[in-house]
């Protein structure tokens, strides 16, 4: 706690009229409500106060000076200000007044159309945004979708998911918020969309990444084979030769962006038989491949 | 939250008299509800910011109509200056998501 008679700028045998005024003049230039947006001075006044309190009353002054009590206030200091309801709800206020701006409304521009947005709103004044939270599947997300939300009261809040929308997305719903007793203009409902993920496709941006796991005469031979993609499934040409992981590009079989889709990306993986086999294994113990086919090439020093 | 004449003279600490100096200054301006005088949690700020320009800055009353009427248009700038800001958000904003 900082020393009442610096607080109030004055010395320590200051006479009654002199604390008074020196208060006074704390009190006009710091008082919260003469500064509205200045948290600093809403500090500075409060400490002003509480040593005008102390100083203010001379039975309380000697004990201070006697070192008896110490400069901690025993009033309760306001919670709240004039200003404090004023800027909560500039609409309902019957005491705001707009004639600090009002000429501005004469000029035919933005500015015009923004304040008088702003005197239509303020006689009926909005209600607030509601926030709710979507869990949308990982194709819904890509493909769009219809999804109806049931509310705490019992409504229910039909959203559209555009497609390709993305993790924490949040979509708003002009006019689906709360509204006031009944009448005025309604909030906007704020839906934030989370995706869950799927069993086998990722999303990366606009991409879709597959891991596709093929045989091996497929990878040796060439083939083609059935793999989904987010609508459907399509018949995929794999090249003669195609290693694990070689990579197969599906193009528009992506997400939807601006002015097209991305791609599905598919990753190649060969997978043995999972059970021994004995014709596979004679014929490679007889095999040979030659010295080209050395896969540990580039581990060599 | 309805305040009635009473309960508003408690908590204020006001009298009967100067609260219809008050109301006739328009300095308060309580609503009313079935001929009853029905006032709010900011009209108990307001007064409590009068007490404060007359007991502790020494405003007369000729002063706090002055006061009070450059005050209200100061808080009709903050909102509309807040609005302005919001609208400049959402704008930049829906700018944003677009592109």
């Amino acid at each position: 706690m900082k020393d009442p008679y610096e607080t109030l700028g004055v010395q320590r045998d200051a006479s009654p009229d002199d604390i008074r005024k020196a208060y006074r003049r704390l009190a006009k230039k710091l008082h919260p409500d003469l500064n509205p947006g200045n948290k600093d001075s809403e500090e500075r006044f409060k400490d002003a106060s509480l040593a005008n309190e102390l100083l203010s009353d001379p039975d309380k002054r000697k004990r201070f000076d006697a070192g008896e009590i110490d400069a901690m206030g025993t009033e309760k200091p306001r919670e709240r200000y004039y200003k404090d309801y004023a800027a909560e709800a500039p609409a309902s206020n019957s005491y705001n007044n707009r004639s600090g701006y009002a000429d501005f409304g004469d000029t035919d521009d933005l500015f015009a159309e923004l304040f008088r947005q702003q005197a239509r709103q303020s006689r009926k004044a909005p209600g607030a945004d509601l926030r709710y939270r979507l869990s949308v599947d990982f194709l819904d997300a890509v493909n769009g979708a219809s999804k109806r939300i049931t509310l705490p009261d019992g409504g229910s809040l039909d959203v559209s998911i555009p497609a390709g929308i993305q993790e924490g997305q949040t979509l708003r719903l002009r006019g689906k918020g709360a509204s006031l007793a009944g009448e005025g203009i309604a909030g906007d409902a704020l839906v934030e969309i989370s995706i869950t993920p799927h069993r086998f496709f990722t999303r990366v941006g606009d991409d879709i990444h597959l891991e596709l796991p093929i045989t091996l005469a497929e990878a040796v031979l060439g083939a083609r084979v059935k793999t989904p993609t987010s609508n459907g499934s399509v018949m995929l040409a794999i090249p003669k030769g195609s290693n694990t992981g070689a990579v197969l590009r599906l193009k528009g079989k992506g997400v939807a962006r601006r002015g097209g889709h991305g791609d599905e990306l598919i990753t190649l993986k060969v997978i043995l038989p999972l059970q021994a086999n004995a014709e596979l294994e004679a014929f490679l113990s007889t095999w040979k491949p030659g010295p080209s086919y050395d896969p540990r090439q580039e581990l060599q020093s | 939250m309805i305040i009635t004449r009473l309960e508003f003279l408690n908590r204020t600490r006001l009298d009967q008299h100067t609260l219809d100096i008050w109301i006739e200054e328009e300095w308060l301006v309580p609503e009313r509800a079935d001929s009853e005088l029905a006032f709010s949690e900011a009209d108990i700020a307001r007064a409590q910011l009068i007490s404060d320009l007359i007991a502790e800055m020494g405003v007369n009353s000729e002063g706090v109509g002055v006061i009070l009427h450059l005050l209200d248009q100061v808080h009709g700038l903050r909102s509309a200056m807040a609005h302005l800001l919001d609208s400049a958000r959402d704008q930049t904003k829906a700018t944003t998501e677009e592109s």
